[in-house]
């Protein structure tokens, strides 16, 4: 095992005493094969205690080490040392979202919208633990098994343009999970969605820039998502007017 | 919130967007780069192209083209001028909206008096 | 005292595309469509002025072959191959393919884009030259 001085600039905010964000040069001893989350995990036990940010399973499930790495939003945990030769690393809060202290964002805005999309299954029946189970054929799972990898890391939220200009926008993770949901043979949600998904600020205002799902770390696309949901709620709204329609 | 009705002219947009990734490159070569380069001056004359465009089948594809080509411009510009920081969406979109009726209905008068 | 004070960062409201290239690229999509509404509007003024007889008809050609119009219909030429290349790169994403439990590659999908694209030109092509 080699060793590597990699100079981490990491900006850092803290409320009670700043009065904006500053770059803080941390020159860690690192192994060849580090991740950017082991550096920081360094810094904190052996530099600098004060240092706050989000972790927990350092495998790339629990989604809480969304960060920005030389300005790409990234699994801090993910992020190979190997992969920046430099070894000069800026790492930086979630673009798009308040600094609540360091690396820590203010996460309220995402849960709330999370909520609103209703993420849970609204079952086309009630059936009773005698009926039995809902069944699900392979190929009705397979239509929404990629929108079910989300890990909500809010990476996308970060690189969305739309959600920063105008953070009204329900925003890439949360549709693609309504759209989860919408396609999930067992569910019959999609009218009980309609009202935020297919709100002004919710698929109508993804722009199609897609670079959510270039930075997804789960392979979600999101943004194809939101494209597919924008044709399924785009002929419910014109079927609406038909005779018989749903209004 | 509510839900919107922009999914017509998104509709308009992607059809447009579809339409024209197909056409609009060799349409521009033919109309507008060919005839620079001296090409098809017998397709272009005033008598072939009055022919042409004489056929109510020509007629309904050219008015399909250039009315999906209107909207899917109109709405996209309309993107464009939230990107570019413009916020007052409504009197955008009356503008561009407007416009590309006006382009329609040139369009179908046009096509109609020829 | 509440000891939260969330840190906003600022966002240019008129430059934010340019602080990074992918935004750049979806600009430059975006701006395809700005040259498509010229082109339609000289197409459609074309329309009119075929309707109003030879000499008018005339007179567009002429505006057409001009440097003016070369040089516009020269990029309108490479916007639109813009369009077409982020469009057809697009639809795999926006339009998926299921057959049973497989979903059809985006590789297939685009392959056949092009290929109908090649048709539709050539029968362009073809009408012109030979009309
Ligand atoms: S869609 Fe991808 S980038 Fe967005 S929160 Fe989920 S896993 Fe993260
Ligand atoms: S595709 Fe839509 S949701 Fe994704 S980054 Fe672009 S605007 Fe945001
Ligand atoms: S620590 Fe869990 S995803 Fe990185």
């Amino acid at each position: 095992m080699s060793e590597r001085t990699i100079e981490l600039e990491v900006l850092r905010y803290r409320p009670e005493q700043d009065q904006e964000p500053f770059f803080q040069t941390y020159k860690v001893p690192c192994e060849e094969e580090w991740v950017v989350l082991d550096a920081l995990n360094y810094v904190k036990e052996e530099m600098d205690r004060t240092l706050s940010y989000r972790w927990s399973c350092h495998m790339f499930v629990c989604g809480s080490c969304g960060m920005m790495i030389d300005g790409e939003p990234k699994l801090a945990c993910k992020a190979f040392l190997k992969d920046y030769p430099t070894g000069k690393i800026r790492v930086e809060p979630l673009s798009n979202f308040p600094i609540e202290r360091d690396l820590v964002v203010v996460l309220d805005d995402f849960v709330e919208k999370l909520e609103s999309v209703k993420p849970y299954i609204i079952p086309k029946e009630e059936r009773t633990v005698e009926q039995g189970e809902y069944l699900q054929t392979p190929a009705q799972l397979k239509a929404f098994k990629q929108y079910t990898l989300c890990i909500n890391c809010l990476c996308c939220y970060a690189v969305c343009p739309q959600y920063g200009l105008d953070e009204s926008f329900v925003g890439p993770a949360a549709l693609a999970l309504a759209h989860r949901y919408n396609m999930d043979s067992r569910d019959l949600g999609r009218a009980a969605r309609d009202d935020v998904v297919a709100a002004a600020e919710g698929i109508w205002h993804c722009s199609f820039v897609g670079a959510c799902s270039q930075v997804c770390p789960k392979d979600v696309d999101p943004a194809g998502a939101i494209q597919q949901a924008k044709f399924a709620h785009g002929i419910d709204y014109l079927t609406s007017f038909l005779p018989g329609g749903k209004r | 919130m509510a839900r919107s009705a922009k999914a017509v002219p998104w509709f308009l947009f992607a059809a447009g967007g579809t339409v024209l990734s197909f056409i609009l490159p060799v349409m521009i070569f033919t109309t507008g780069i060919a005839p620079a380069l001296g090409l098809f001056t017998d397709a272009l004359s005033y008598d072939t192209m009055s022919a042409f465009v004489g056929n109510w089948l020509v007629k309904l594809v050219l008015f399909g083209i250039l009315t999906l080509a209107c909207w899917h411009a109109a709405h996209r510009l309309r993107v464009c001028a939230h990107d570019f920081g413009i916020r007052a969406d409504t009197a955008v979109a009356v503008i561009l909206y407007g416009l590309a009726t006006v382009g329609t209905a040139t369009a179908a008068l046009a096509l109609v008096s020829i | 005292m509440n000891p939260r004070k969330p840190y906003v960062r600022p966002i240019s409201k008129t430059s934010w595309f340019m602080t990074q290239s992918r935004y750049k690229v979806y600009m430059l999509h975006e701006i395809s469509s700005l040259f498509v509404a010229i082109y339609s509007a000289i197409l459609i003024i074309g329309l009119v002025r075929l309707g109003e007889g030879e000499a008018a008809w005339q007179g567009w050609l002429d505006a057409v072959t001009s440097p003016i119009g070369v040089i516009f219909h020269l990029i309108a030429f490479v916007f639109a191959l813009i369009h077409t290349t982020s469009w057809f790169k697009a639809v795999p994403q926006a339009m998926r393919i299921q057959r049973g439990e497989e979903i059809v590659p985006g590789k297939l999908i685009v392959g056949a884009h092009y290929g109908v694209l090649a048709a539709v030109s050539l029968f362009v092509l073809i009408l012109a030259g030979v009309a």
